[in-house]
């Protein structure tokens, strides 16, 4: 990349809203339904059909203002936006314009480890479009398209930020912490292969150090956080060469085409709809008792900084541990149970790491206290490190015996009696005189395999830690 | 006195085609119509609330519960075009890449 120009980004992010009903009439947003049969006279704009606001799209919408840092505006309303689409069936889309739900916010998160705020400008209530098919590869080269109006109603939020972001990587960190402040307050799904969180960006690069925004292009159609930093690094590259070679960029929209890897032109500013909003006469304004918008503020659960911070500063867990448990909710709250058991936080995220994320990933999560016993075993050193895993796999089996009930059926238990022990390496070094000469004479590297043979006759229940001492001793004693 | 051009772009947006005697018609009335708006902007609203909304009534919110819908059937009998339960489009966008 050149140096000579920043890349300034904003996102508009369309998260829908967990709602059992749709925005502003009963049909079910179940995903999955056959075509156009959660559809009525009010998602279609039947004419005599009366809007009625779903109560707990609004709550969630302010509560995912709340989580975001944003003010909440107890007074907002509900504005008519026109224009002529397929996947709109009334030709107007009902959203919020002067008055949105929430005003400016912010949220914080890291880009590697330094910690970066994007401001958030608003966030406004809206209704969801249906879902069009398009006949060819994209809509660009579709003869025709198919439309399902289930999708049209269903509530969402578009949360604008400001132009703050500096990098395609940064874009996609922000958006990847957006879907997890959206999970953990468990307003949306947030699935992007389902559309339930969607994103456009808008891009422009200005001269190195210039105050001056540049001429920005929006790019649409961005369905993964992979394509979300590809379009964007794609567009950068694009937008430089045509300003190195002292072009204009012009002002447009772009669909991000997954298969070329590249934008493409969908409308110009020139035929930029004009989309003559009015205040939707059938909806009154909101007007939200504010005490109500502070109970939902002081009722959010922990959201996932808070909880980054907790568990570095008082887990003592490193970042990248506490990003895992972070990153991954149903990981994080395995950990905080197993802590109450066995409150070794550098311990219990050693093995959720390990070995058993692995196989937690196909098979699901263990009983937290089958963990935690496991993990005294080892701490306690009645097992070694292999069996530990012996017996992880065997919970995952079946959780029916404990971990220290599996060590007695299969007589796993560590074996760390010294005067035993010292029989088995007694016996070995006897059984292999020409090694141990060997080794007296400074073949340093044949302790290995005495370990090992130490290993082999106590089928791996032997403590290392004992062994060792025991060859040092025996071994060493009569080195030339 | 608003030109035919403009009157064309607003006829257009709302997706009407108007005849001759239509353009010429429009023109008058909305120029009447701004000629009105321009009078009450010359009023002194400085100490009054903007008033939003026509309505000053409280929203009703509806609870999250799911009711019935319509049958496919009856959702697609409006449409012009329809093909295995869904609405066929014609070409949404012009031009290439």
């Amino acid at each position: 990349m050149s140096r000579k120009y920043d890349t300034v980004i904003g996102l508009e992010i369309h998260v829908a809203l967990l709602t059992e009903s749709k925005f502003l009439c009963s049909c079910s947003t179940e995903f999955g339904a056959p075509p156009n049969s959660h559809c009525c006279p009010i998602c279609l704009g039947l004419p005599g059909s009366l809007p009625a606001i779903n109560a707990k799209a609004v709550e969630y919408a302010v509560i995912a203002g709340s989580a975001l840092n944003c003010v909440i505006n107890p007074f907002s309303k509900f504005d008519r936006k026109n224009y002529f689409y397929p996947d709109l069936p009334k030709a107007y889309q009902i959203t919020q314009d002067a008055y949105p739900i929430c005003g400016p916010g912010y949220l914080d998160y890291y880009v590697q480890d330094k910690l970066e705020r994007t401001k958030i400008v608003r966030i406004h209530l809206e209704e969801e479009a249906g879902k069009l098919i398009h006949s060819g590869e994209s809509i660009i080269d579709s003869e025709y398209s198919l439309v399902d109006y289930n999708r049209a109603g269903i509530p969402l939020i578009e949360i604008v930020t400001a132009p703050d972001i500096t990098a395609p990587e940064q874009a996609r960190l922000f958006l990847e912490q957006l879907r997890l402040v959206m999970n953990y307050i468990q307003v949306s799904d947030t699935k992007m292969e389902e559309g339930s969180l969607r994103c456009d960006a808008n891009i422009s690069l200005k001269p190195k150090g210039s105050p001056v925004l540049g001429t920005k292009v929006e790019i649409k159609n961005l369905n993964s956080f992979r394509a979300l930093e590809r379009a964007l690094e794609f567009e950068k590259e694009r937008q430089r060469e045509v300003l190195e070679q002292g072009g204009q960029i012009e002002q447009e929209s772009r669909t991000w085409d997954e298969r070329a890897g590249k934008t493409m032109t969908m409308r110009s500013k020139a035929d930029a709809p004009d989309y003559r909003f009015f205040p939707d006469p059938n909806l009154p304004p909101l007007n939200l008792d504010p005490v109500w918008i502070e109970n939902l503020k002081k009722s959010l659960p922990e959201l996932p900084l808070e909880r980054l911070h907790r568990l570095k500063d008082q887990d003592r867990l490193s970042h990248y541990e506490a990003a895992f448990l972070v990153n991954y909710p149903d990981f994080g709250d395995l950990f905080e149970k197993v802590k109450v058991t066995f409150p070794e936080p550098k311990a219990i995220v050693n093995l959720l790491m390990g070995d058993y994320a692995r196989l937690a990933r196909e098979h699901g999560h263990l009983n937290p206290v089958r963990l935690g016993e496991l993990l005294q075993l080892l701490a306690d050193e009645v097992i070694n490190k292999n069996q530990g895993k012996d017996i992880l796999e065997e919970l995952f089996k079946t959780e029916e015996d404990s971990p220290a009930e599996i060590v007695e059926k299969r007589g796993w238990r560590m074996l760390s009696d010294a005067a035993q022990l010292r029989k088995v390496v007694e016996g070995i070094l006897a059984d292999n005189p020409d090694l141990v000469g060997r080794f007296r004479n400074g073949e340093n590297k044949l302790f290995g395999f005495f370990i090992g043979q130490v290993m082999r006759a106590t089928e791996g229940k032997a403590d290392p830690e004992v062994v060792n001492n025991l060859l040092r001793e025996e071994l060493e004693g009569g080195r030339n | 006195m608003i030109d035919r051009e403009e009157v064309i772009r607003i006829a257009a947006l709302a997706r009407l085609d108007l005849s001759e005697e239509e353009i010429e018609k429009y023109q008058r009335d909305l120029t009447d119509f701004l000629t009105a708006c321009a009078q009450l902007k010359k009023v002194d609203v400085s100490q009054l609330r903007a008033t939003s909304h026509a309505v000053t009534i409280k929203p009703r919110l509806r609870q999250d519960r799911v009711g019935p819908s319509l049958k496919q059937t009856d959702v697609l009998s409006g449409g012009a075009d329809v093909q295995d339960g869904f609405f066929r489009v014609p070409r949404i966008v012009e031009g290439q890449g």
